[in-house]
């Protein structure tokens, strides 16, 4: 009587699970680090030597490391102290402030680009210079990634044991404990944030490329589609890949041993902002109108005419119908292979596991694309390059570590006394799955799905180069008709985007418990 | 031949040693309460026991039967024949008292009017056969640990580990569950392996206590 016949059940599907995430995000990263060494059937530094002496490739790098520090930078700036205000602090209207910020990032990154090409418009040449370039592209990726920082923030801060500020507020004032306890031990999810956004503006294509400011991701790209240069287009995106990976590694050592784990009381302690309550709300406020209301207010000026909706859904109609349904179905996949992967590392498989997932989900959208198609194209594999499964593969790779990592934080919070309770009562692993872990994490199985499927909504790099020819989901519809579509038509496009967008984002706010926050 | 058989088990979390070297051997049928302070490897003992920690060195058999040797555990908590009742009691929060009780019946594929019977027979024998449809955090501690109890016993262990499951509870609660559980190991017979960290539920329970201290047996006493 050996113990294999459950252990082998789960281990079948965790490598099931972890095959998938291979096929779809590793293998294609290897074909990319292969082809780049290729040269006519041989191996070659050819490429490399090319990119290198290219003499855009230096500035380009440049622009790329720039822009990424800029912009974390600026979250980092806003989006701490916000975070920290929001999870601590009795500020008014703080869910709805919170929520409207994190608008942004549930949208196509373009869409604050167009918005504030719209506001420019209106004021003069000078505001348009500005913002063509990298003051433009700072302030953009700033306003779509700040969400990052907030969110972290605010979810570590709010999770310190309250005992553990107590504690210090009966020995200090609040800035002592902020300063002492509260950052100190929200640190690893600050430092994630913060390297999470420098990764991905790093591997941003849409808004450099419509702002006009010339990043290595847009060389990647363009060797890609325009030149249909593989080679050159793969050198270009190692050094992408590479610098996601030390990213993610450096992380990971960061976090070593610093990952807290409180038992928490499900209570926060509130600063009291008493008579700097409504200057901090007026602050608040102008910061969500300023980054958020006035450039989708822009964008969406146009978007109600019946002429241009009407045009709209002719263009694109079939786009959006497909946006939801290659959402969807990435989402089910999404949701089902984080929980499963969630489960393995909460049975402490979760070092590898974690850096696996994190690195694909910051290594940029438009390398993972290059080596999916590089991967993918050929003869006998045509049946996955030439339908919406190449798509899905690349949606499951980029984003299994959001649900991976939503799952894992659901499942912390059941105790493991409910799972072995099942064991010894006789159950093997897939009934305890099925009628214990599963039923529990009822929530964060809808959450898992709502952000996959956000997040799928709005990609742009994988949708527009991996989606079939004449297939292609609505992120990647409006970018290309934004070349010679009529702005009201594309303003009614991104409305019908954004209420796509928005109505999960409305369900996600309902779903999630606002734990210490009061309403 | 004992019925269960710790023979020079140790465990190390990380750096730090849980179970060092011990050996204890626990008669059929005994009442062994394991005694000691916080952090002395008391629950770490009952975690072997059920399967759900493997042993560093050492070896484990219950029933003449090795159950888990240095390294791995040959049988599966699943296949050890014996119940829980853990610290925090693991009632399934989704599910309703009968469910709770019925879930290890049914995946021991026990026939569903038997199981039903069975489930009603042991409510009937703590006394919440009227709380059958409640969930668990609709009932009071006292009748959280009496669902816990059945739960574990539902499917008739031969052996019955219990962590700590008294300690939140005050001492006239207390003296009623230790009743009700005396009452229930002389009808059943199960092995009883019992952690605390009180005199006084050692005493009430016990028909041998052990000491434990830093991972090893201090003390043993009829």
């Amino acid at each position: 009587m050996r113990a294999m016949g459950p252990v082998r059940t789960e281990s079948v599907v965790l490598w099931l699970c972890v095959a998938l995430v291979a096929i779809a995000g590793l293998a294609p990263i290897a074909a990319i680090a292969v082809e780049s060494f290729r040269h006519n059937g041989h191996f070659s530094l050819n490429y490399y030597r090319e990119l290198i002496s290219a003499a855009r490739f230096w500035p380009l790098l440049g622009n790329s490391i720039r822009l990424a520090l800029a912009t974390t930078a600026v979250c980092g700036l806003i989006g701490v102290p916000a975070g920290i205000l929001f999870a601590k602090s009795d500020l008014p209207l703080r869910p709805r402030f919170m929520w409207l910020l994190t608008v942004p990032f549930v949208l196509p990154p373009y869409f604050v680009a167009l918005g504030w090409a719209r506001v420019v418009a209106r004021i003069g040449q000078s505001a348009s210079d500005w913002l063509f370039g990298f003051g433009g592209c700072v302030l953009v990726l700033s306003s779509v990634f700040l969400p990052i920082t907030l969110v972290l923030t605010f979810a570590s801060s709010s999770n310190v044991d309250r005992r553990l500020e107590e504690a210090a507020r009966l020995v200090s004032g609040w800035p002592g404990v902020l300063r002492r306890v509260t950052l100190p031990l929200s640190a690893p999810g600050i430092a994630f944030s913060l390297v999470l956004v420098f990764l991905l503006a790093m591997g941003e294509l849409s808004v450099p490329s419509f702002l006009r400011y010339p990043v290595l991701p847009v060389l990647s790209f363009t060797q890609f589609t325009a030149s249909y240069d593989f080679g050159a287009a793969t050198a270009a995106a190692v050094p992408l890949a590479a610098i996601a990976f030390v990213g993610v590694l450096v992380e990971s050592a960061f976090l070593r041993d610093r990952d807290y784990r409180f038992q928490s009381t499900g209570q926060t302690l509130f600063i009291s902002l008493r008579h700097w309550k409504n200057s901090l709300a007026a602050l608040v406020a102008t910061l969500c109108f300023a980054l958020v209301i006035l450039p989708l207010s822009a964008l969406f000026a146009d978007a109600f005419s019946p002429a241009a909706m009407d045009q709209a859904i002719q263009r694109a109609g079939a786009s959006v119908v497909r946006s939801a349904m290659y959402s969807a179905v990435a989402a089910t996949i999404l949701m089902a292979l984080g929980f499963l992967l969630g489960h393995a590392m909460r049975g402490g498989q979760q070092r590898i596991l974690n850096f696996l997932t994190l690195a694909l989900f910051a290594i940029p959208g438009t390398v993972l694309s290059i080596g999916l198609v590089r991967l993918w194209n050929t003869p006998s594999t045509w049946f996955i390059y030439a339908t919406p499964a190449l798509l899905i593969l690349g949606y499951t790779a980029q984003y299994c570590a959001v649900t991976t990592r939503l799952s894992l934080a659901g499942l912390i919070l059941i105790p493991i006394s409910l799972d072995e309770a099942g064991r010894l009562s006789g159950a093997m692993w897939a009934r305890r799955l099925f009628r214990i872990s599963i039923p529990l994490s009822a929530r964060t199985l809808v959450c898992a799905w709502l952000a996959a499927y956000i997040l799928c909504l709005r990609d742009v790099p994988i949708a527009l180069m991996t989606a079939p020819p004449g297939a292609d989901p609505l992120s990647a519809r409006i970018l290309t008709l934004m070349a010679n579509g009529a702005p009201p038509m594309i303003a009614s496009l991104c409305l019908i985007m954004a209420i796509a967008s928005l109505i999960p984002l409305a369900i996600l706010a309902r779903v999630i418990p606002s734990r210490g926050m009061a309403r | 031949m004992s019925y269960i058989q710790i023979d020079r088990v140790s465990k190390s979390f990380d750096e730090r040693v849980a179970i060092n070297q011990l050996s204890l051997h626990i008669e059929k049928s005994e009442r062994l309460v394991l005694f000691g302070p916080s952090g002395c490897g008391k629950t770490t003992v009952l975690r072997l026991l059920a399967g759900l920690e493997v042993p560093e060195q050492g070896s484990i058999r219950i029933d003449g039967r090795v159950v888990a040797s240095a390294g791995k555990n040959v049988v599966p908590p699943e296949k050890r024949d014996l119940g829980m009742v853990f610290q925090d009691l693991a009632l399934w929060p989704h599910m309703t008292v009968q469910q709770n009780l019925m879930f290890g019946l049914n995946a021991r594929r026990v026939q569903k009017r038997e199981a039903e019977a069975r489930v009603l027979e042991m409510l009937q024998r703590v006394g919440l056969e009227h709380r059958i449809d409640a969930k668990p955090y609709q009932l009071s501690g006292g009748e959280q640990q009496r669902v816990a109890l059945a739960r574990a016993l539902v499917s008739r262990p031969s052996i019955l580990l219990m962590d700590e499951p008294l300690s939140s509870l005050d001492d006239e609660r207390k003296r009623t569950i230790a009743s009700d559980l005396l009452g229930l190991q002389s009808q059943f017979g199960f092995t009883l392996i019992y952690v605390t960290h009180d005199r006084s539920e050692a005493d009430m329970l016990a028909s041998r206590t052990c000491q434990l201290r830093d991972g090893r047996v201090t003390d043993a006493s009829k």
